[in-house]
């Protein structure tokens, strides 16, 4: 990806609808890690496989009201599980650590704005 | 943990308790703490869930459960504390605190047990009625045995019946002219002038001939045991067969073989027993009516409104019951409601006061229910329920409570036996008559 792209896909990313936000975060992640993460103040949560690190920043800046440095994302890939003597996949899931402001935090029970 | 009394009023006691927040937060730290360890959740190993976490998910189940720990505890220190042996539950009112914000404050209400006297109880006289087993009862008592095992004669010759013989009969019973339920029956025997038929039927009977038939009509009484039959009129069209002659079997050691004795002085000795038994438990009775009486009368304290309120409820219940089932007590039917639930209440009272009273002096003086008893007690209970014993012995070894209920009564016998033992008995010998008559309840 070139400079240029990554401008137009930030650009991009500012334009999206509010749908389009909800579909992009789909639920905390919250395990033993992420606890230990929101020490450093970073959260964690379970994003869309195709949704871009400038959408996440856009996303949870827009939907939690707080200011994100940085977001690092990963896929988890599903494993290969039998059931019933069948192959089967299990789906991939993308982890993003958002990395928020000094500061900042989010209260993930209570109800979105 | 701070207690202030509000109330001392009578035996009303009235307290607010405040449990500081500080120590409420220690306790739910260590209870959330607890369920961290215990607790499994997804994304976690086990016993690694924050405590964070565990508050967020679980806080809300453990301050109840921590409230109602705390509630308990309190109020038995406060008892404890203030050296009180309330009469029923206290009641608990919450001031502040309950969701887990703050102090907790409730107040704490009740009624104390007042403090009772021990009457002196070798004070007491008693009178023990006796009646001695009379040779007519169980002359009586005989002959009706007798009367059950006669046996019946066909009579040849060609007569009218007469009262006292007995009529073979078909019957078919029609109310407007349709057969009724259980209103037919074949080759049954009727005494004429006996009992046990609605009444004029046997009578109209009378002078029929074998070979005979008959419509006749009677009215089902008022209180007859059907209801749907009870008050109407009904025709029977009756076929007489065969006349006949009861002979009553002679009273004699044959008869008592027959009905599985080994003689007849066996059987004396049984029914003189068995009546003898019977008076007893009514001169028990007698005396123990007594006994409660006189003891209404020495004891002098004020009972417990709460306690009275509660068993006047009881009673009521049953009172508004029995009308609805249209069962109103002879002596009540003139009264209104007024004076009926004042009635009750004096009632209710007199209860409460000989139940503690005897619940006091049965702890004085050491008097318990032993194991012994109690297994005695459910088997009793049980042999009650034949052929359902098993079920009946699991029930109580379920329901503590239903036991507890069996322990009443039980601690009472004991109680009323031990007074007896102290009072002074005097024997009276009287008539069954009078033992069985039952002097009115004065209140």
């Amino acid at each position: 990806m070139t400079a240029r792209n990554v401008l137009a896909e930030r650009n991009r990313a500012t334009r999206m609808s509010r749908d389009a936000l909800f579909d992009v975060i789909r639920a905390p992640h919250i395990t033993e890690k992420s606890t230990a993460a929101s020490e450093r103040n970073q959260v964690v949560f379970k994003v869309a496989l195709d949704a871009t690190k400038p959408q996440i920043k856009v996303a949870v800046e827009t939907l939690f009201g707080v200011k994100v440095l940085g977001v690092n994302t990963l896929v988890q890939k599903g494993k290969t599980k039998r059931f019933k003597g069948r192959p089967g996949q299990r789906s991939d899931i993308k982890k993003a650590f958002v990395q928020l402001a000094e500061g900042q935090s989010i209260d993930l029970t209570a109800k979105l704005p | 943990m701070q207690v202030t009394q509000t109330q001392s009023e009578g035996l009303k006691r009235g307290f607010t308790v405040t449990v500081p927040a500080s120590e409420l937060e220690t306790q739910r730290a260590a209870k959330l703490a607890e369920l961290g360890r215990t607790m499994s959740l997804p994304g976690f190993r086990p016993g690694k869930v924050p405590v964070s976490l565990v508050k967020q998910r679980f806080g809300r189940a453990v301050q109840g459960e921590l409230l109602d720990k705390v509630l308990n505890e309190t109020t038995q220190r406060v008892l404890e504390e203030h050296k009180l042996r309330p009469a029923m539950q206290p009641k608990l009112g919450l001031v502040s605190g309950a969701e887990g914000e703050g102090d907790l404050e409730f107040t704490l209400e009740m009624e104390v047990l007042p403090e009772i006297a021990q009457p002196d109880l070798s004070d007491l006289s008693l009178t023990r009625l006796k009646a001695p087993v009379n040779a007519d009862t169980v002359d009586k008592a005989l002959a009706d045995i007798a009367k059950r095992q006669r046996t019946f004669e066909t009579i040849e010759e060609d007569r009218p019946a007469a009262k006292g013989d007995v009529v073979a009969v078909d019957f078919v019973g029609k109310i407007n002219g349709e057969a009724f339920e259980g209103g037919t029956a074949n080759d049954v025997n009727v005494e004429i002038g006996g009992e046990g038929f609605i009444p004029g039927f046997a009578e109209q009977l009378e002078g029929m001939k074998p070979g005979e038939e008959k419509t006749i009509t009677v009215t089902f009484p008022e209180d007859y045991g059907a209801a749907e039959l009870a008050g109407k009129e009904a025709t029977f069209d009756i076929k007489a067969h065969a006349l006949k002659k009861p002979i009553d079997p002679a009273l004699d050691d044959d008869l008592a073989k027959k009905i599985g004795f080994e003689g007849l002085e066996q059987i004396r000795e049984l029914i003189t027993k068995q009546v003898s038994s019977e008076y007893d438990q009514l001169s028990r009775l007698r005396i123990k009516r007594e006994l409660l009486d006189a003891l209404a009368e020495k004891t002098d304290f004020e009972a417990p409104e709460s306690m009275v309120d509660a068993e006047f409820a009881q009673i009521w219940q049953r009172v508004e019951q029995d009308r609805a089932n249209g069962e109103t007590d002879e002596e009540d039917a003139g009264k209104d409601d007024e004076t009926l639930r004042a009635d009750y209440r004096k009632i209710a009272a007199r209860r409460v006061k000989l139940g503690l009273l005897l619940a006091e002096i049965g702890r004085a003086n050491n008097i318990g229910v032993t194991k012994e008893e109690m297994v005695q007690a459910i088997r009793q209970e049980a042999s009650r329920y034949p052929g359902q014993e098993q079920m009946v012995f699991e029930f109580f070894g379920k329901n503590p409570q239903a036991a507890e209920s069996l322990r009443g009564p039980i601690l009472e016998n004991k109680v009323v036996d031990y007074i007896i033992e102290l009072a002074k008995v005097t024997d009276k010998e009287v008539t069954p008559e009078e033992l069985a008559e039952i002097p009115p309840a004065d209140l």
